[in-house]
Parts: C-alpha cells; sequence; structure tokens
C-alpha cells in the first residue's frame, strides 16, 4: 500500500469510528420554559449538558422559550410548520387543551413498551397532580415541577406594625386586618401579581378558598366566573384596592410584584412556591411564609408544568423523547431541581432522600409549600383554555383599574368564555342527536 | 440691558436642552451604570444613576451564560450581511431600470413597488409566515431574509441617485460598445456609493433591530437572533428579574451598532438625511 | 444636469447593439425580475392569500372542518371588542404619538443645526434611540416603569411625587407606550427636519428678518411653509410605522391591562398565534392593509406635489 493508500485507509477507519456513536445518536429538541430568568434557565441547561454527557444515545438540544404562554406558542408554531420539538415543559394545565388540538402524543404506548400502567406509574406523584396529567384516562404528561401559590410576609415589618410574625393570617379577614396595619407611606399591606396567567391561577386560588372551583373536572367545555364563589373572590380583590385601600390599583407584573417585595414596598406578596429559592436569595429584610389565607376552606390550585411530546415525530425522536423524560424525572433529579428552585418536587420519593430531609430542616419555608399540598386541587384546563383564561383575566384587570364592579366583571367574562367554548361545546354535549 | 436678555435667552435655551438631552439620555446611562451594579435584584437603589463604587462585571457573565450571545451575534450578523447583498443586487438593477429606462408599464410597476413601501411584511405575517412554511424555509435564516430581498426603499433611494448622476459617462461608455451590465457596473455604481451606502447603513439598522419576524419564523435556539434572545429575556420572567443582567444583556444587543455609530457618526447622520431627502 | 428623460441613452444603446425596442423592453423586465418576483411572493401573493383566507371559519381543535363564511369573519371582527378597542387605541396612539414627535423632531432640529461641539453632541443623544432595537427599548423601560423602584418613580420619589401604575393602569398604559415610542423616534425624524432645514431659503428668512419678524414670526410664516414637503414625508413614514410595530407591545404589555394597550397588529398576532382563529386573522389584517392603502394613496399625492416642488 502506499503512504497515501494507507492515510486515507487510516483516515477513513478514524472518521468511520467517530461517526459510529453518532450514526446511533438520536438528536432531539426540548422547549422549557422557567418563572425565573437566568438561574433557573442555566440550571436546566446545566442538566441537560449532563445528561447528553453520560450517555450517547440521545442528544438533546435545549431552547429556553420564555414563559407559559410563550412556550405553547412556539411549540405550536413549530409543529405546524413541521419541525415539532420532541419533549416541551409545558404549563401543567395545557393538557387539556393540546389534546383537544392534537399536538401531544398519548404517554400510554410509552408506558404499555415499558411493561407498566398509569396507576402504576403515578403512584409515587402526589395525588394532586393526577388530574391534570390526564386527559379522558390516558397519561399526556408527567409532572416536572409543581407549585402552589403562597403568601410571603416581610417579619420586620409586622414587628413593626405590632403584629405576630409567628402568627400570619389565616383567613381572608385577617388578611384584610394585618395589611391595613402595614400599609403606610408608600409601601402597601398587599400586593399580588396581574398580568397574564398569573392573574388566572391566583383568580382560581381565592375562588376555591372561597369554597367553589374554576371550571369542570371533567369537562372541558364549562367555566364557573359568574358563580357566588368566584364573584366573592373577585369583590375581594376590589376591596383590597379601593375599599381597604392596602394594595396599589391596576395592573403590577409579576417581577414588579418581587421587586417591590424586595424593596420593602410591598409586606405581604402573593407569589408562587416556584420563586421560593428566588426570593430566599434576593430578600436581604427577613420574612417568612404562609398558607393563601382561607375563606370557607384551604384550598389552591397546583401550578407549575408536566413534560408533554409533541405528536409528528417519528418513531425514533419518541423513544429518545421519552428516555429523557425518564431519566430527567427520576427522584434525584427532581430531587435536586426542588431544591434549587423552590418548586415542590411531583414524586412523594424524593421526600425520603436524606438530602431532601436536610434541606427541608435547614430550610422550613420549603416545608410550608409542602404542607400545603394536601389541600391542592388541579389548576383550571379546558378547551382554549389561554383564550378562556384571558376572557376573565381582562375583565378582572378591569375591575382592578376601577372601570366596572365585581359582578359585571365576572359576568362579561362568563359571556365572554362561553362563546370561546362554544365550537366545543357544540360538538360534544350540545350534539343531541 | 438688550444684550443681557439676549444672554439670558440663550442660557435659559441651553440649559432646557441639556436638561432635555439629559432626560433622553438618562435610559441609557442607567443602563451603563446598571449593568456594573453588583446588587442584582434586590436594592429599592437601584434605579439611581450614580455608578455603583465596587462596579463587576458578574452581571455580563450571568448574561453571557444564560444566552448563546455568541450564536445570537454571528446569526444577526448572517441576516444583515445576507440581506445586504441580495438586495444591493436587486436595488441597483430595478434603480437602473426605472432610472434609464424606458418601457411600458413603467409607472405602473412604479406604483406596485411603492406598495412594497406601505405593505411590510410584518403587516402580512400571518400569510407571510404561511409561505415561507410552504417554501420549506421555516427556522431558517434564510426565511428570515427572503422577504427583504426585494426593496421598494432601496429601489426608490438607487433611482433618486442614477437619476441624479450625469449621462456623459454613460453616454460615452455607451458609445464605445460597453454593454449594459459593464455600464451598471463601472461607471454608475462607483458614482452612486453615497447612495448605496446610505442605503447599507439604513437597511442593517432596520434588520439588526428586527423583532416580530424572525421571532415568528425562526424556533430553534441555533437560529436565533439578538433581539430574538434579548426578548426571551425580558419576557421570561414569571416573578424574577434581575435588572442588573437585564440592563446588561441590553448593552450587549445595543452595543455593536452603537460602537458602529459613534465611529462613524457623521456618515451614518448623513446616510439616513440622504435617505430621507431623496425619499 | 439632464431631466428626466431617457433617449439619449436609450439611442446611443439602441445604436450599438441595434437593440430593438422590443430587446430594451425585456432588459428593463429582466432587470426588474428579481425584485417582482419577491414583491409578488412577499407582498401581493400574501395579500390574496389572506382575503381568501379570510372567507373561511376553522374552530380550532373541534375537529370540524373549514367552512366557507364570506363576510362572517369581517362581522365578527367589527364586533369583536378587543378589536375596537384596538382600532381606537391605535388611532389614539397615531396621534398621541405623531403630535409631540413631530414637535419634538422640529424643535431639536433648530437646536442642532449649527454645527458647534455641543450641538454635536445633542444630535448623538437625541438620535441614538432609533439605533436601539425596539424590544431593547422596551426592556429598559420596563424597568423604567417599575412601580416604586423604578427610574421614573424612584426619582419622582425623591421629588415627593408618587407616580402612577404606569403599565398596569388602564388609563396610563397607552401613554407610557406611546411616551417610549416619541422617546425612541424623535431623533430619527429631527434627521429629515435638518436636512429640510437646509433647503430653506435663506432670502426668505433674511427678508423677513429685515422686515422686522421676530423669531416666531420667522418660524411660522417663513421656515414653517418651506418645511411643509418635510413634515408631510416624516408623516407618512411615522403613520407606516406606528402601524406595523408592536414589538413594544409585545414585550412590555401583551395587550393589557384587559387591552388598554392592544394594537392593530398585535391583535392580528394574537388572533392567530394564541386563539387560533386564522380567519379572524385574515379579516383583521386585510382591514389594517385597507388602512395601510389609504394612508398610502393619501400621501403619494402629497409627495407627488413636494417632489414636484423639490425636484
Amino acid at each position: 500500500m502506499t503512504i497515501v493508500a494507507r492515510v486515507g485507509a487510516t483516515a477513513l477507519a478514524l472518521s468511520l469510528v467517530g461517526a459510529a456513536p453518532v450514526w446511533a445518536q438520536t438528536k432531539i429538541e426540548f422547549f422549557f420554559p422557567v418563572p425565573v430568568e437566568g438561574k433557573l434557565a442555566r440550571e436546566m441547561t446545566r442538566l441537560v449538558k449532563l445528561h447528553n454527557d453520560s450517555q450517547k444515545e440521545v442528544e438533546v438540544t435545549a431552547a429556553y422559550t420564555g414563559g407559559y404562554d410563550d412556550t405553547k406558542l412556539k411549540a405550536q408554531a413549530a409543529a405546524k410548520a413541521g419541525k415539532p420539538p420532541s419533549v416541551v415543559l409545558m404549563s401543567a394545565n395545557f393538557n387539556v387543551d393540546l389534546k383537544l388540538s392534537g399536538d401531544i402524543l398519548s404517554l400510554e404506548p410509552m408506558l404499555k413498551a415499558d411493561g407498566t400502567t398509569r396507576e402504576e406509574f403515578l403512584k409515587d406523584f402526589w395525588p394532586a397532580l393526577h388530574a391534570n396529567a390526564t386527559v379522558d384516562g390516558e397519561l399526556y404528561g408527567v409532572p416536572f415541577h409543581n407549585s402552589t401559590p403562597l403568601l410571603y410576609y416581610n417579619v420586620d415589618h409586622f414587628k413593626e406594625a405590632g403584629l405576630d410574625p409567628a402568627k400570619p393570617p389565616r383567613t381572608w379577614a385577617e388578611l384584610v386586618d394585618a395589611a391595613k396595619k402595614l400599609t403606610k407611606g408608600d409601601r402597601y399591606g398587599f400586593l399580588m401579581p396581574a398580568g397574564y396567567d398569573y392573574l388566572g391561577w391566583l383568580m382560581e386560588a381565592f375562588t376555591l378558598s372561597n369554597g367553589g372551583r374554576y371550571f369542570n373536572e371533567d369537562y372541558g367545555g364549562e367555566v364557573y366566573y359568574d358563580e357566588p364563589s368566584m364573584l366573592g373572590a373577585a369583590r375581594f380583590v376590589e376591596d383590597l384596592i379601593f375599599k381597604h385601600k392596602v394594595m396599589q390599583q391596576g395592573v403590577t407584573e409579576a417581577g414588579g410584584v418581587s421587586t417591590a417585595f424586595f424593596a420593602g414596598k410591598a409586606s405581604m406578596v402573593l407569589l408562587s412556591t416556584g420563586s421560593l429559592s428566588f426570593i430566599r436569595e434576593n430578600m436581604k429584610q427577613a420574612y417568612d411564609v404562609a398558607f393563601v389565607p382561607k375563606n370557607v376552606r384551604n384550598a389552591v390550585p397546583i401550578g407549575g408544568a408536566s413534560l408533554v411530546m409533541f405528536a409528528g415525530q417519528n418513531d425514533e425522536s419518541r423513544k429518545a423523547g421519552w428516555k429523557f423524560i425518564k431519566w430527567l424525572t427520576t427522584p434525584q433529579t427532581l430531587g435536586g431541581w426542588s431544591r434549587f428552585t423552590g418548586y415542590f418536587s411531583p414524586r412523594k420519593s424524593a421526600y425520603d432522600m436524606p438530602e431532601m430531609k436536610e434541606f427541608l430542616a435547614k430550610n422550613p419555608d420549603a416545608k410550608v409549600a409542602l404542607d400545603q399540598l394536601p389541600y391542592a386541587k388541579p389548576w383550571f384546563a379546558t378547551y382554549q383554555t389561554v383564550a378562556v383564561r384571558k376572557a376573565l383575566e381582562d375583565e378582572i384587570q378591569a375591575m382592578m383599574n376601577g372601570k366596572k364592579k365585581a359582578e359585571q366583571a365576572v359576568k362579561d367574562a362568563q359571556k365572554k368564555a362561553d362563546e370561546l367554548m362554544r365550537p366545543y361545546v357544540e360538538q360534544t354535549s350540545l350534539k343531541v342527536p | 440691558m438688550r444684550k443681557l436678555d439676549k444672554h439670558l435667552w440663550w442660557a435659559l435655551a441651553a440649559a432646557l436642552l441639556s436638561a432635555v438631552a439629559f432626560l433622553w439620555a438618562s435610559p441609557f446611562l442607567w443602563t451603563l451604570v446598571a449593568s456594573f451594579r453588583p446588587e442584582g435584584a434586590g436594592s429599592a437603589d437601584m434605579a439611581s444613576l450614580l455608578p455603583d463604587l465596587h462596579p463587576t462585571l458578574e452581571n455580563f457573565r450571568t448574561a453571557l451564560e444564560s444566552g448563546s450571545f455568541g450564536i445570537y451575534y454571528v446569526n444577526t450578523l448572517i441576516v444583515v450581511t445576507g440581506v445586504l447583498a441580495v438586495q444591493c443586487v436587486t436595488v441597483s438593477l430595478a434603480g437602473y431600470a426605472f432610472a434609464r429606462l424606458r418601457f411600458p408599464g413603467r409607472d405602473f410597476l412604479f406604483y406596485a413597488f411603492l406598495l412594497q413601501l406601505m405593505l411590510v411584511p410584518p403587516a402580512l405575517i400571518v400569510p407571510n409566515l404561511r409561505t415561507v412554511v410552504d417554501l420549506g424555509l421555516y427556522d431558517s435564516l434564510p426565511g428570515v431574509m427572503a422577504p427583504y430581498f426585494a426593496s421598494a426603499f432601496g429601489t426608490f433611494l438607487m433611482r433618486q441617485t442614477f437619476l441624479a448622476l450625469p449621462r456623459d459617462f454613460e453616454e460615452a461608455a455607451a458609445i464605445d460598445g460597453a454593454p449594459w451590465w459593464a455600464i451598471i457596473w463601472y461607471v454608475l455604481l462607483p458614482m452612486a456609493k453615497p447612495g448605496l451606502i446610505a442605503f447599507a447603513i439604513v437597511s442593517v439598522t432596520a434588520h439588526w433591530n428586527e423583532f416580530l419576524w424572525p421571532l415568528m419564523v425562526i424556533s430553534s435556539p441555533a437560529n436565533q437572533t439578538l433581539t430574538i434572545g434579548l426578548a426571551a429575556f425580558t419576557m421570561g420572567a414569571e416573578s424574577g428579574k434581575e435588572w442588573g443582567v437585564l440592563a446588561a444583556g441590553t448593552l450587549l444587543v445595543m452595543a455593536p451598532l452603537a460602537v458602529a455609530f459613534i465611529a462613524f457618526q457623521r456618515r451614518f447622520v448623513d446616510s439616513f438625511v440622504f435617505s430621507g431627502v431623496k425619499g | 444636469m439632464s431631466v428626466a428623460s431617457t433617449s439619449s441613452v436609450d439611442l446611443a444603446l439602441g445604436h450599438r447593439a441595434a437593440l430593438k425596442p422590443q430587446r430594451l423592453r425585456l432588459l428593463a423586465y429582466g432587470l426588474l425580475a428579481p425584485s417582482i418576483l419577491f414583491l409578488t411572493l412577499f407582498t401581493y401573493l400574501p395579500v390574496v392569500r389572506v382575503a381568501i383566507e379570510s372567507l373561511y371559519d376553522k374552530p380550532h381543535g373541534t375537529g370540524a372542518a373549514a367552512s366557507f363564511v364570506g363576510l362572517g369573519n369581517y362581522a365578527k371582527v367589527l364586533a369583536d371588542p378587543a378589536f375596537r378597542q384596538a382600532a381606537v387605541n391605535n388611532l389614539v396612539y397615531a396621534i398621541g404619538v405623531l403630535a409631540p414627535t413631530l414637535t419634538l423632531a422640529l424643535g431639536f432640529a433648530l437646536a442642532v443645526q449649527h454645527s458647534t461641539r455641543f450641538s454635536a453632541l445633542l444630535r448623538t443623544v437625541f438620535f441614538f434611540p432609533s439605533l436601539v432595537p425596539l424590544v431593547a427599548a422596551a426592556s429598559l423601560f420596563f424597568f423604567i416603569f417599575l412601580p416604586g423602584v423604578g427610574l421614573l418613580d424612584y426619582y419622582l420619589g425623591k421629588l415627593g411625587i408618587r407616580g402612577p401604575n404606569w403599565l398596569g393602569d388602564s388609563d396610563i398604559a397607552l401613554w407610557s407606550v406611546i411616551g417610549l415610542t416619541v422617546w425612541k423616534n424623535a431623533g430619527y425624524y429631527m434627521l429629515f427636519y435638518i436636512a429640510g432645514l437646509q433647503n430653506v431659503p435663506r432670502d426668505a428668512v433674511e427678508a423677513a428678518m429685515i422686515d422686522g419678524a421676530n423669531g416666531w414670526q420667522r418660524l411660522r410664516f417663513v421656515i414653517l411653509p418651506a418645511l411643509a414637503p418635510t413634515t408631510a414625508f416624516v408623516t407618512v413614514i411615522a403613520l407606516i410605522q406606528l402601524l406595523t410595530s408592536v414589538d413594544h407591545v409585545i414585550v412590555l404589555t401583551r395587550g393589557g391591562p384587559s387591552n388598554a394597550t392592544n394594537l392593530l397588529l398585535y391583535y392580528i398576532f394574537q388572533s392567530a398565534h394564541e386563539n387560533f382563529d386564522y380567519g379572524k386573522a385574515a379579516a383583521a389584517t386585510l382591514i389594517s392593509v385597507a388602512i395601510l392603502l389609504a394612508i398610502s394613496f393619501g400621501s403619494l399625492r402629497i409627495m407627488e406635489r413636494g417632489a414636484r416642488g423639490n425636484a
């Protein structure tokens, strides 16, 4: 063999060696939103890199896609254009919507291939999460991180106002009382985010705490805006602004609420447990957390996200995506992510691990979030979830700006929502032979 | 007495102008100061325009880690140069046709071109997105560039430029037997350089700063441009915002154009003015 | 310099290659072809597509097929309070931005027309915002408008004034967005006025001075009329820009609170990408296109007049 031929052969051999794993490797795309920009996105990117480095069969390209609504938009746009992402971390309540539009895959085939059933698989997950993960009896999403709303309050302000920081407000009446004592100067006693997505969630929290519910968990065509429980909740929010004057008029975005809390301009805020570590890191004054105050009962919606798989991918990609999902949802990974973010781990077994026990002992605020779990209820999920939610949010926002009264707001919201859901309703329950 | 009045007037005017200028510049002053400020998300003084005593590069590091700014820069560069390259060809040719040639339907086509000035791609975002998908260009940089390859603005600019050029050189070249493309390449374009440069500056600026259209076309992170990356930053947070990092990220996006502007200020200003006067 | 007649060159070309009129025509069309190709794909064809699509309705996620509804979508759009709000907002937005922007642009131009170091600096400061992407500006203004601790409220607080909820108060939100837009665009239009000022006939100004007119009178009776073509031109570009750029709404307010900052293009964006109501989005697009065309035809007249005046 001549030199050239030998070099050529070596090169060929080397390239084949190098190429072999790449050949067998499946590349998939993973879209993910995170509620706190920056550090959570970085941590997720690190996790994905860990995954890619740990094995050669699946290479995941992770794309940070903004907030929950944006992620849904992007994923659906990509699917429409023929390039669906394989796995998406989707808001836990979008499953009904996405299943109806045919965007996501049922995970039952994957479970079957693994030789397990839905009940078996979900056994380790908190019961409150099951409803949002299943649609029409089939598993569509694997919960990844979950949250509930939580009341964060400034301990220093409490002491200053003569309130006992060990006894945070437990009922709406106590909340109003405390807020009144805490409001002074340019400082508000209470503040809550009222931007799109957050407001809907918090209104569900208030409605649930008021004894009612937001939507029909078994049927995606009914919402209960114009009912006493939601009306009472709306009136409560309205009074906080206009009657008791303990909350700023108008809409404040979540970023503004947390910033106000840090800057001491708001003494009590209602935020997600998903921001727990962010707040822990940035809050320089002493603070503590408490359950969402109740009026009739303690009940809160879950929030957070599940991993779903988009339709339109080939077999190989599907297998790879499922593998990745399983990797991402081991108790260890979920536990670590929970400690890092403040979300709680959807797997119960994560809390049996020593690191978690140690963490909870050191961070009692995380424990409070966990303690609220037994009171958690499913997140609203209907046909056209976003539009139906916005129908409510627009009205409540108008109410918070003093443009309408609570009664009118919920009535108008119900009307709009019913109109939005009509196409679906007409194809289902109103389709009487 | 009169002299005093006049001086007072001028002093007042100068003071007022300075105040307005300061107001105008304050967002950027804040960006500059905040991106070097260590606090992050917390203090009540984060709006202060006074620089911190211990400036830090931490925010920049965080911003760079959060987004793949390197990729964003490259993609943005590809888009602006790609668009400009094709535009130079299309607008020179079309501008020449309108300026120097007589043919039936010239006025009609002229107005047809004019339409594009009004119906900018973002206005037609819904159908254009579908066209891009149909052409198989979804989630690709060429898909972002395609709608801009023809530019009515550029065509008119070049037309004006050519119209203003003396014909003697062309006529001499034509009599010497030069074909049309040689006339354009060797005679007209060199003389039309100021117009082309003006157009280039306007085009690059416009496409560097574009947002809605790339947002719709691009989905994978490998193809994202600077504006998309920055928007993800701003819109991403559900409840947490690290303002220093946001400021740093914004600075990173603005920096190249800012530097180019400061270096070539005269050219920039002249280009925009030039394009406006002729427009 | 020869007037806009092309006969001499035509003849020259014609002589040389014995180009028949057809060849000349072919050449012209050939030169225009690439541009026309892209224009057709991305300007003309879309309008046709959107017109057709607006006549159909395909409800999302119900499995029902697309149905022909004629003008039904237009009726839906015009009856939609969100659309009406967006239309009203756009009108308020247009006037609210145009008036201050033009005034400031002219003011700045007058201030910097003398070439001193100071005015060069001023020019840079005023023009700089136009160089920055709108999303970047919006990000900055998110912070500026932050209640309590943002830039505005911080310094207002030092003066003892309590700022309103800039982006969260539905009465003020649109004006905050207007403020951002004015800040961003004034410097850009200032440049056109600078050029326009250079074209103001010196003798007319001097004559006015000799006649004893003071600064204000000179401005009103000599300079402003001379700037009419520039003003017309700037108005047209500004109007087009105001209808077609919603980056800041996307980033800052998402049309909220309760549609207070919804604009026509944002409404279209929402209908298509959030509500998946493509029929409605198409109808709304066509309506916007009609408005854009109305503006352009109206302004064409003015531009022609101006061009004839200037050339």
